[in-house]
């Protein structure tokens, strides 16, 4: 009894070091991690005068706002931020839809297919984007001219929130039908015996009850929608369509030596899911729970 | 002014009138605006893109499609794209909804999707422009399988040895006489010596170390063995090829350390930060050193890439054609076609110099008698030669050149013992390759 | 107490009315059709043109070619094998180095150390920018003219060569990635940790067994299942690496990877089928991973 006291303070205080110690090697680590982006901010504060007279590494002689108001005046940042609003809000909202619909059939009534349309669609999710993004393109471009319109979907907002709506919502229906489990099946029964038709079910019953995973995978959805850059570049040919990630590139080319304006773009670009991270941190580790580990 | 001698009395050795390029005539009788279908098009609107080029690519459309909606009556609607991600989805922009016109280059780039049905036959636009267009730079427009033109050639530029003047008389060289292997190879040894760099190569993109290739090539072996051999006519493992490369790795050890991690500006910089001694490219990058200083400007030099061969002389040079097209699937073809030959006409050509356009123009209305020393210069390079390419990825098939001859230059570059292996590997998937 | 719960399903399978089969039949209907035609009708059409020669443009242009494509790809093209070849050292980077140590970090920040609130913030980061971002942010940091040849006092005459210098390139490409992946790995592992009892790790501690032990005697195993997920979420986004060096490089000879090469063949201004095999070939590198983990996220369902 007395040896396992003895050996716990000793233990402890070994701990206290090494965590000490451990802190603060993991805190100096956090610097080095965070530091590029820390770089980019900075090279973004500073005009672009002082750098081609000074040098990189040059004391700053003033630190200035100029280079975000010049980037968002040159670069027509302002339009691509919109058209990166108009394609993420829509595809998040029916991604959620559209898998909260399948996983509330999946759950909530017992079919022969459930499983296979579960398989289907989170296999889905985990194709590579390459096998597909070209046929895709056909099929955009052969359903226009069936319908007279060669930009039914082609290089049409509507298009590009299809594709993304069609490769995330394997993602969702996975996560909200975990989720969907764990709502008791009685909820559902006294729902059908209070007459509720499939609808009122889903709408009235089941879908307030989804709202945490709703909050936590819609914070996930945009992140992940709004990061994309590729589907933009294939299926937008006009360039002011585009959002703000495809724009990048073409903005890396022109503005290739003007650093400090092209670190301004990027941290602008950058500043939305970041905001959003900080702000609701709680949301986005909880959908990535819910997605990965089961219960 | 005396250069101006020299260059004439180096002409005179090949009798300067270029066969596959443009002869420029010094006239400056702009001819009459080609009388594009004003009435018709009052009203519509025509797409433009301009591929690349920044504030003064930009500049320079507006001019002229300007001066377009002011003849016609057409509204223009124009944007600038980023030039590789218009190349590399072209064929799927071609088949979207593609603008009306826009900037392209001739040789496989215009031939083939024009074939395929992607781009418009300018046949009667080109018709029109006869009186201005040099029949070398029409015959350079039209596909020799069709015998079609999909473009209406515009400008072009040589692609040659570049230096700057006060670095070769620093190490004891005369900047107007560099005419020789030897002299060139002096050139690099020399600069080296003094810690810098001899030759410089930035081959990041794939595409920049192909200029290197076909200027040896056609100097070891001559013009028509090397369209053969773009074309599988001749083998890529033929000693002739493998003659070339050995020339090839005689550059090498000239080069920057870094040539797989910078790409054509970066080659431009290290030529502006007078860290070079020599570089071999296209000349279209002397805006850049005028933007620069006018110093810097003056100090740049350009000289058709010396002999190898005496049989075949300076007789050969990359000069990509570059032009205006029109993509059938464009919602105002009409409006594209006209809007394409306003373009490449004497007068959309007088717009677009007014507003910065430093190219030279194959037309023959376009005047060079004001031309500063550097220009003049560059028509003297171009005119030097009998035979003009286009460029390894214009003159070869698009699924061969960028794919499969890129990365084995670049292959090449990084381990050149390995060039047996290399060559043979190339001659295997040009066979492998289905029939176009 | 059964009979009764049966009778009740039963009675309320047979009170769907009509509407109520149209509605979930459109529930589930129309995303399906949606996945189907935006996913996988695609998937097939580009396994069968792998078997074809086409330009990709005109349909009377496509000719059968059989495994001319596949064959061409193995036996003539260096760029190929190495691609297979970052994209296997790519994975095993990720599988040996990055995802431990992303699990490391979860571990001893888990541990509760000051400020680990701030610290996972930090760490998962970089996840949440979008990778044309990042490429631009280390374009800044590793290009001649950035921040890494300034501190070696070089500019752009003698930086010395990082994106292509073969030797050094696959590391800093993977430290990028790494650099990514690392924080969501931790992440991930984070929320594991919670669930693992504290007690359980005291009581092993005062017997005196070592951090290392504790890890890997109670804290492995009780975590299984994420530990699974995790490996297979590894595999994933190892084969799918694409967008970070698409942003770098834009074609694929200098740091090829399977889906550059797809891109490269499949699109652009060369187009020929084999981009076509290229992406089969991919698919199928994925589908063992893709079956794992379907298998195990749904194992209890497949009883």
């Amino acid at each position: 009894m007395s040896t396992a006291v003895v050996q716990s303070a000793e233990y402890r205080n070994n701990q206290k070091r090494k965590d000490t110690f451990i802190s603060i090697f993991i805190g100096i680590f956090a610097f080095v991690w965070i530091f590029p982006i820390l770089w980019t901010v900075w090279t973004s504060l500073r005009p672009y005068n002082d750098i081609i007279s000074y040098g990189i590494f040059s004391w700053p002689r003033r630190l200035t706002f100029d280079n975000y108001i010049n980037a968002i005046r040159e670069m027509k940042i302002g339009v691509y931020l919109l058209n990166s609003l108009l394609v993420t809000v829509p595809s998040v909202i029916l991604t959620l839809f559209f898998g909260s619909l399948v996983a509330f059939v999946v759950t909530r009534y017992q079919y022969k297919f459930n499983l296979w349309i579960l398989l289907l669609f989170t296999a889905g999710n985990m194709l590579p984007i390459v096998l597909t993004y070209i046929p895709v393109f056909w099929m955009f471009i052969w359903i226009g001219e069936l319908f007279g319109n060669r930009n039914l979907l082609y290089n049409n907002y509507g298009g590009l929130i299809l594709v993304h709506v069609g490769f995330q919502v394997g993602f969702a229906t996975f996560v909200l039908s975990s989720y969907m489990k764990t709502i008791p099946k009685e909820i559902s029964e006294s729902a059908t015996i209070d007459g509720a038709n499939v609808f009122r079910h889903y709408w009235n019953v089941i879908l307030p009850l989804l709202r945490p995973a709703l909050a936590a995978l819609s914070v996930l959805m945009t992140t992940w929608i709004y990061n994309e850059f590729f589907w933009a570049l294939v299926l937008m040919s006009d360039d002011s369509k585009r959002p703000i990630t495809s724009a990048l590139r073409r903005l890396q080319g022109q503005y290739v030596t003007d650093f400090n304006l092209l670190a301004a773009g990027a941290i602008i670009a950058a500043a939305p899911t970041v905001i959003m991270f900080f702000v609701l941190r709680k949301q986005f580790i909880a959908g990535l729970t819910l997605g990965s580990t089961k219960g | 002014m005396s250069e101006e001698k020299n260059i004439v009395s180096r002409r005179s050795v090949l009798k300067g009138a270029a066969v596959g390029g443009a002869a420029l005539a010094a006239g400056s009788s702009l001819s009459a605006g080609t009388a594009s279908a004003a009435t018709r098009l009052k009203g519509s609107t025509v797409k433009w893109t301009t591929r690349g080029g920044g504030a003064t690519g930009d500049a320079i459309a507006k001019a002229v499609n300007d001066a377009f909606t002011k003849k016609t009556g057409a509204k223009v609607v124009a944007q600038q794209v980023n030039s590789d991600d218009f190349q590399n989805n072209f064929a799927q922009i071609m088949q979207g909804s593609p603008d009306d016109a826009f900037g392209w280059m001739a040789g496989y780039r215009s031939n083939h999707f024009g074939e395929m049905g992607l781009l418009a036959d300018l046949t009667r636009e080109i018709g029109r422009l006869k009186g201005s267009l040099p029949t070398a730079a029409i015959k350079g427009a039209t596909s020799p399988v069709s015998k079609k033109p999909y473009i209406i050639p515009t400008t072009y530029y040589p692609w040659a040895l570049h230096y700057r003047k006060s670095m070769v008389k620093e190490i004891g060289m005369n900047p107007e006489k560099i005419d020789t292997w030897d002299d060139f190879v002096k050139l690099m040894t020399l600069t080296q010596k003094k810690g810098l760099v001899g030759y410089s190569l930035g081959a990041k993109g794939g595409w920049e170390a192909m200029g290197t290739f076909d200027v040896l090539n056609a100097r070891v072996n001559g013009y028509k063995y090397h369209i053969d051999l773009l074309n599988g006519r001749a083998k890529w493992t033929d000693a002739r090829t493998k003659e070339t490369f050995k020339y090839f790795a005689e550059l090498i050890p000239f080069m920057n350390a870094n040539v797989m991690d910078i790409s054509w500006d970066g080659m431009r910089d290290l030529l502006l930060q007078k860290k070079t001694g020599a570089m071999l490219m296209g000349s279209w990058f002397a805006n850049d050193f005028k933007a620069k200083s006018q110093a810097d400007y003056d100090d740049l030099w350009v000289v058709p890439f010396p002999q190898i061969n005496p049989k075949f002389g300076i007789d050969t040079i990359d000069a990509p054609l570059d032009g205006v097209s029109v993509a059938k699937n464009g919602k105002n073809v009409d409006g594209g076609k006209a809007l394409a030959e306003f373009w490449a006409s004497p007068e959309g050509i007088a717009q677009a110099v007014k507003a910065g356009d430093t190219n030279i123009y194959v037309s023959k209305s376009f005047d060079t008698s004001g031309y500063d020393s550097f220009n003049k210069q560059k028509l003297a390079v171009l005119a030097a030669a009998k035979n003009i390419m286009f460029f390894l990825d214009r003159d070869a098939r698009g699924d061969f050149a960028g794919p499969i001859v890129g990365p084995a230059i670049q292959n090449f570059i990084k381990k050149p013992s390995d060039i047996n292996k290399i060559l043979e590997n190339v001659q295997a998937q040009w066979d492998a390759l289905p029939k176009q | 107490m059964k009979s009764a719960a049966t009778v009740q399903k039963k009675r309320s399978r047979r009170s769907l009315s009509k509407t109520d089969r149209f509605t979930l039949a459109t529930f589930v209907g129309i995303p399906t059709l949606l996945q189907i035609i935006l996913l996988w009708v695609p998937a097939v059409v580009t396994i069968i043109l792998s078997f074809t020669y086409w330009n990709g443009i005109r349909l009377k242009d496509i000719q059968w070619a059989g495994i001319q494509n596949y064959k061409n790809i193995f036996v003539n093209n260096p760029l190929f094998y190495q691609a297979l070849k970052n994209n296997a050292i790519w994975l095993a980077f990720f599988v040996l180095i990055a995802t431990p140590l992303g699990i490391l970090l979860a571990y001893q920040i888990d541990r509760g150390i000051k400020g680990h609130a701030f610290y996972e913030s930090i760490y998962y980061l970089p996840v949440v920018l979008s990778l044309a971002v990042i490429g631009i942010i280390w374009n800044f940091m590793l290009q001649p003219g950035g921040f890494v040849q300034g501190l070696m006092g070089r500019d752009i005459g003698n930086a010395i060569s990082i994106w292509g210098n073969p030797k050094i390139n696959t590391w800093v490409i993977l430290g990028i990635a790494s650099w990514r992946h690392i924080g969501y790995i931790m992440l991930l592992y984070l929320s594991g940790l919670k669930s693992v009892d504290p007690a359980l790790k005291e009581a092993a501690a005062i017997d005196g067994a070592t951090d290392w032990e504790i890890f890997r005697k109670i804290i492995l195993p009780t975590m299984k299942p994420v530990n699974i997920i995790i490996v297979v979420i590894t595999l994933i986004e190892s084969l799918r690496a694409f967008d970070l060096v698409y942003i770098i490089y834009g074609s694929p000879t200098i740091f090829p990877l399977l889906n550059l090469l797809v891109f490269q063949n499949f699109a652009g201004q060369g187009i020929s089928m084999k981009g076509a095999a290229y992406a089969v070939i991919l698919l199928l590198l994925c589908i063992v991973p893709i079956i794992t983990y379907l298998r195990i996220s749904f194992q209890e369902d497949i009883k």
